[in-house]
């Protein structure tokens, strides 16, 4: 930093330093130095001055003594050969009878940072470990961590590491802590301290005099050692149970971090630690100081990975004060989001409500984004909420709108009625590229519910000249084109006079690009335009996944206690993409809890209850596949699946697939009950639980109500992968399928299924399965395994239902 | 956790003090804190961890000084906000107020104590009891050579040294209860806690031992008493004197006193606790004339206790103008920088209620930004009475020379987070 008069100062104090009257008299020499150490923090340069300072640490007066060392200190790089004579003094001060002058001129040598000044460091480091004061000892250790630090990749002196470690039983707790600060560094490249059952046990007795700091440190260290018994495992951690719920943050977190690593075999007892720490990570959201209560946010947002309904009780904690700052208020919100469930959905709204007219924009619209992804799942309250937020008629709040609508009704199509009335004289509010980008994707793709569409769609295309933006421009091209095709007559002039304009006088390429491209286009003709920009896209409900699925403790355990967390922008507000709306799927994880195989075949021999599923189970254990192995892995992603799925259904059009060697398409019914009313949660645990991965639901009593998943049956002759859906479209037909499908019923007893089921409100899934390479025995024993989860699923609720319908 | 530097800046980013513990962190990386919190802050994204490059900034604002601390490690976070605030609270202990002009004016302090607080960056004596006894601010007067090594360095009692004497024995126990509340438009309590603190004053001699009694739910169910009222104490805080393993043991709360002022303890109860101030308020908005505000304060506590100094925040727009009030009791008071009224009563005794209105003018022309809807809050203190019922049932004191001492007992109940949000 550049500091006025620096070197007019620099002369006076050098002046003044050298001046025998001032160094006889000790508190004019005193000021002086002091002078000099301000200079130096304010950021003059006063290097010159180090051959008068390096005099001047020659005093009794520690004070000065400290200003010196600390000017010394910081410009000993600079002058390394005048630094040598520091030496002398400060090795003089380490004789002092004064442990404070001692530790003082020990702390210092090794601070002075000088590879060539080592070895006159080393034997007074030597001497400070065996200091009687523990304020020497304490610095002496730190000092040989030092100088390895300044030395890297030098030999370890094996004495000094050995020495190091006795001192681990040094009466002073933050010798002891020390020590380990101090080997962790020397011994970096070996992995650091070595912690073995001895040292493990000393330390965890001795945790107890420690500071919080010590306690942390000590707690991290433990990481690194593997109990040796399951008994010994179990009394590290009732000795460690009281400061898992220690009332200091950082000492619960760093207890609960050492609990995941201890526990990373025991998945119970982890859980069980994690329930643990909810009520002193709950207070800590609720500390006087708002960067600990965003650390503990961040923190209970990981927790919640694995166990999201760990919260559930306490949602009123994450409610926003007024006064917080906006980063807390968006991980509460993020929180928020994720533990809604039937009873608290319209507090929580109500609540969220409240913080879309936060002064903060950015606030107010992750507010309104939350509401969106709450509307996922309950899609009517958070619609009424939207709309009505648009009355407010202010900019940032209605472009947030607008956005959330359009990311809404990509998922959940059936809201496209409101959205469309939602839609009318939002234009004159919006003002920001993002809104207005949202805005024209609605209307060209809902154009024909819009009465207005038209109109709006020509105001924007009368001021494209002056449009700045380049998304605004594509996409008013991309809706111009759209809305053509459902509303021609009203349309043709104005996309007409568009294509015109972005082709012959607009002058950034991609957009006169787009614009040639659509002109080419409908020079095809309608029909093949249509095809284009109407064609099928992915279902939408494919991205629909209710509630993230719980993910191994493993996945997020090494983050926890860092930096990590509080860096990482949430989840939920996140993904909520300003752009055009994207294909969100959450990837699946593989539960590690649960075995990577399963053999099945027990299923079969232990009905859940019913005698039907009992009958049907034995035909199935009849069959060669009855053993059949189902496994998770290798893992699917929710775009390769779509692929796969969407190349298999254009197959299927051109009729090849049922001849295809490798592939096999089949479909199936089933018939049960009360599956569509279970939440996907528990129709995914009951899937994951026979190494069934569901990638993709509908939303719960919504029609056509749809799974989506898929699977590995390992085993003869080959492993193949199937993919299934399970489908739902309405009503069953009262005198359903053709008699081809009939004959596909290998066993025939489904049709018997079917009649007791009509009489017993039992609605007809139709599963479609594709596998590759084809292995038909698989795919049967498959949809036994199936149906039997089905049935148990739908028996857990209506268990006299079950019983009837056998 | 290993900070690699500790920094003190003024609001405009000019480093005040630094101390480079690790020498792995370029200290000119500070150059860019200010800039870029100053562009989260334009984004309206800021966060406590500005990260550039390989370098994590952690910082915290206090008063006019931001103070962060450097790593290029992936350090544990609540470690070093900690450290931060530990920073705050000695330099604080030691110039009362910690802003930018008392870090100037105390500059060597300042240095010394940066200098044992932390080690090639790790923590070390960071109690400022122990540090108050060999580094003092009379160390700017000259003084030969300190030749007293203070014992609490080494001593097995490392918060109180040897030969302390006073004329009388006494000590002083305050007993304070903050409630927070957040009370929602209609009415309803969305969440309530207290926060208790235990704080001593001790005047004793040498080495005394003190034994705490208090009428702990979880004592008096292990001993088999019932004696009247209880209270269940959650995520107790102790000073580090109090023997942790006997009161884990049999919940005796045991210790040797640090001299002078300390926090014995600290204890939060979650609990639904009726608000003690509660308010009612009606705030009609007549778009482009008029505001008019009723705010109804009720005391729900006992008829006998009297809260004072009670302060009522009441918002009211920004744009409006020509305040007319009307009380039953105390005084009302337009406040235009901060845009509320706020109605103090000296004293409010318990179950009274009293009535509050006040009148504004808003122009005709309405402005375009949408305000926030801050809520009403409320300060009082309650001297006397503990919402918890919490009681200190006796103090032992234990002295070896066999004085005697005198504990006095003061409770006190206020407000903490106390907001209550409007319709308005």
């Amino acid at each position: 930093m550049p500091y006025l008069g620096g070197e007019e100062t620099v002369r006076e104090l050098k002046r003044a330093l050298s001046n025998p009257n001032v160094q006889s008299e000790p508190l004019r020499y005193r000021n002086t130095v002091l002078r000099v150490v301000r200079a130096m923090s304010q950021g003059v340069n006063v290097s010159g001055l180090f051959s008068e300072m390096v005099k001047a640490c020659a005093t009794v007066d520690v004070v000065q003594k400290k200003l010196v060392y600390m000017f010394l200190c910081s410009y000993a790089s600079l002058n390394p050969e005048l630094s040598l004579l520091v030496i002398n003094t400060l090795r003089k001060d380490c004789q002092d009878p004064n442990p404070m002058v001692r530790s003082l001129a020990l702390r210092n040598m090794s601070n002075l940072r000088l590879p060539s000044l080592v070895e006159y460091v080393e034997q007074p480091l030597t001497a400070g470990l065996r200091d009687r004061a523990a304020c020497v000892r304490r610095v002496a250790v730190l000092g040989w961590a030092k100088l390895y630090n300044l030395q890297s990749g030098s030999d370890i002196d094996a004495a000094v590491v050995n020495e190091l470690y006795s001192l681990l039983r040094d009466p002073d707790p933050v010798v002891m802590v020390n020590c380990l600060r101090a080997l962790d560094e020397i011994l970096k490249e070996e992995g650091g301290v070595v912690i073995n059952k001895p040292i493990t046990h000393h330390l965890l007795n001795r945790m107890k005099e420690c500071d919080v700091w010590g306690q942390c440190e000590v707690l991290r260290v433990l990481q690194r050692y593997r109990p040796q018994s399951d008994d010994e495992l179990f009394d590290i951690l009732s000795l460690l149970d009281a400061s898992l719920v220690s009332p200091h943050p950082p000492v619960m977190a760093a207890t609960l971090s050492l609990f995941l690593s201890l526990c990373a075999d025991l998945p119970a007892v982890s859980l069980a630690a994690l329930e643990r720490v909810s009520g002193p990570l709950l207070a800590a959201c609720g500390s006087g100081s708002r960067e600990m209560r965003f650390t503990a946010l961040c923190h209970i947002q990981l927790l919640m990975r694995s166990v999201p309904g760990l919260m559930g009780p306490h949602f009123k904690r994450f409610f926003c004060g007024y006064a917080e700052p906006a980063y807390i208020k968006q991980r509460k919100m993020q929180i928020m989001v994720e533990l809604v469930n039937d009873e608290n959905v319209s507090m929580l709204l109500d609540e969220l409500k409240g913080y879309c007219t936060d002064v903060n924009t950015d606030t107010a619209q992750a507010a309104i984004q939350a509401i969106g992804h709450i509307g996922r799942s309950y899609s009517d309250r958070c619609l009424e909420i939207l709309t009505g937020l648009l009355g407010l008629k202010q900019d940032h709040i209605t472009s947030a709108v607008v956005q959330t609508l359009r990311d809404l009704v990509w998922v959940c199509p059936q809201c496209s009625d409101t959205v469309c009335s939602a839609l009318e004289g939002c234009e004159e509010t919006l003002q920001d590229s993002q809104g207005r980008q949202a805005l024209l994707w609605l209307l060209g793709v809902y154009g024909d519910g819009v009465s207005s569409a038209p109109y709006t769609l020509e105001a924007f295309i009368d001021g494209v000249r002056s449009e700045v933006s380049l998304g605004v421009k594509m996409e008013l091209l991309t809706a111009t084109m759209r809305l053509f095709l459902t509303r021609p007559a009203e349309t043709q002039d104005m996309l007409g006079r568009l294509l015109h304009y972005c082709i012959e006088e607009e002058t950034d390429m991609c957009v006169r690009d787009l614009g040639l491209l659509y002109y080419h286009l409908l020079k095809c003709g309608v029909e093949e335009t249509r095809n284009v920009l109407q064609g099928r896209r992915s279902d939408p409900s494919l991205g629909v996944l209710i509630g993230r699925p719980a993910e191994p403790i493993s996945q997020w355990a090494c983050s926890f206690n860092t930096l990590e967390p509080l860096k990482k922008g949430g989840t939920v507000t996140q993904t909520a993409s300003r752009g055009s709306p994207e294909h969100e799927a959450s990837k699946p994880k593989t539960a590690v809890e649960l075995p990577e195989t399963l053999d099945c075949s027990h299923i079969h021999t232990d009905p859940p209850d019913s005698a039907s599923t009992g009958q049907r189970s034995d035909s199935a254990a009849e069959l060669p596949a009855a053993s059949l192995t189902l496994s998770l892995s290798p893992t699917l992603s929710p775009e390769e699946f779509e692929r796969r799925w969407l190349q298999r259904c254009s197959l299927r059009s051109e009729e090849a697939a049922e001849e295809s060697n490798d592939f096999l398409q089949t479909e199936d019914r089933i018939y049960c009950s009360a599956v569509l009313q279970r939440s996907p949660q528990t129709l995914q645990a009951a899937m994951q639980l026979v190494n069934i991965q569901t990638l993709a639901f509908t939303p719960p009593s919504t029609l056509p109500w749809r799974v989506f998943f898929y699977t590995h049956t390992a085993g003869t002759p080959a492993s193949t992968l199937i993919l299934g859906e399970l489908l739902y479209a309405g009503e069953a037909d009262p005198t359903p399928k053709d008699e081809e499908e009939e004959e596909r019923k290998a066993d025939g007893e489904a049709a018997a299924e079917e009649l007791t089921g009509r009489e017993d409100r039992q609605v007809e899934v139709k599963v479609t399965l594709k596998q590759q390479p084809k292995d038909e025995e698989a795919v049967r024993a498959f949809l036994s395994v199936l149906s039997t989860v089905l049935h148990t699923l739908s028996s857990e609720r209506h268990d006299e239902h079950a019983a009837t319908h056998v | 956790m290993s900070a690699s530097a500790i920094f003190v800046l003024d609001l405009k980013g000019k480093v005040l003090i630094c101390r480079n513990y690790k020498g792995d962190v370029d200290m000119a990386e500070i150059d860019h804190f200010i800039p870029l919190l100053m562009q989260q802050e334009e984004e309206g994204m800021i966060c406590p961890v500005i990260t550039r490059g390989t370098v994590h900034f952690m910082w915290i604002k206090h008063s006019n000084l931001y103070l962060v601390a450097t790593t290029n490690k992936n350090s544990n976070a609540s470690l070093v906000y900690s450290f931060l605030y530990k920073l705050v609270e000695v330099f604080t202990e030691y110039f009362k107020e910690l802003e930018e002009e008392s870090i100037q004016d105390n500059f060597v302090v300042v240095y010394e104590l940066l200098d044992e607080l932390m080690d090639f960056g790790f923590p070390q004596t960071t109690d400022s009891k122990i540090l108050q006894e060999y580094i003092t601010q009379e160390g700017t007067k000259l003084e030969v050579a300190k030749t007293k090594v203070p014992t609490t360095v080494t001593n097995a009692v490392s918060w109180r040294s040897e030969g302390i004497k006073y004329k009388k024995n006494e000590v002083f126990i305050d007993v304070i209860e903050s409630i927070n509340v957040l009370v929602n438009a209609n009415g309803s309590v969305m969440s309530s806690d207290i926060v208790g603190s235990i704080k001593l004053k001790t005047m004793l001699s040498g080495m005394p031992e003190l034994r705490l009694g208090l009428n702990d739910r979880v004592l008096f169910s292990l001993t088999g008493r019932d004696k009247g009222k209880t209270v269940m104490m959650e995520d107790v805080k102790f000073h580090q004197c109090v023997r942790l393993s006997r009161f884990d043991s049999d919940r005796t709360i045991s210790f040797i006193p640090p001299d002078g002022e300390s926090e014995l303890m600290s204890y939060r109860i979650n609990t639904h606790v009726k608000p003690l101030i509660w308010i009612e308020s009606v705030i009609e908005k007549f778009s482009h004339s008029r505001v008019e505000i009723m705010v109804k304060a009720k005391g729900q506590f006992k008829k006998q206790s009297v809260a004072n100094n009670v302060e009522i925040r009441v918002p009211v727009p920004s744009d409006a103008d020509s305040p007319k009030f009307k009380t039953s009791t105390g005084s009302a008071k337009y406040v235009p920088e901060k845009d509320l009224v706020l109605w103090t009563i000296k004293s409010f005794p318990g179950g009274k209620e009293f009535l509050m209105r006040a009148h504004f003018g808003l122009p005709s022309v309405e402005k375009d930004e949408l305000e926030g809807k801050p809520p009403i809050t409320v300060k009082f203190e309650i001297p006397y009475f503990t919402v918890s019922g919490i009681q200190v049932r006796y103090m032992k004191i234990i002295e070896k020379s066999g004085y005697q001492a005198l504990p006095w007992v003061r409770y006190i109940t206020q407000s903490g987070d106390y907001q209550l949000r409007t319709n308005a």
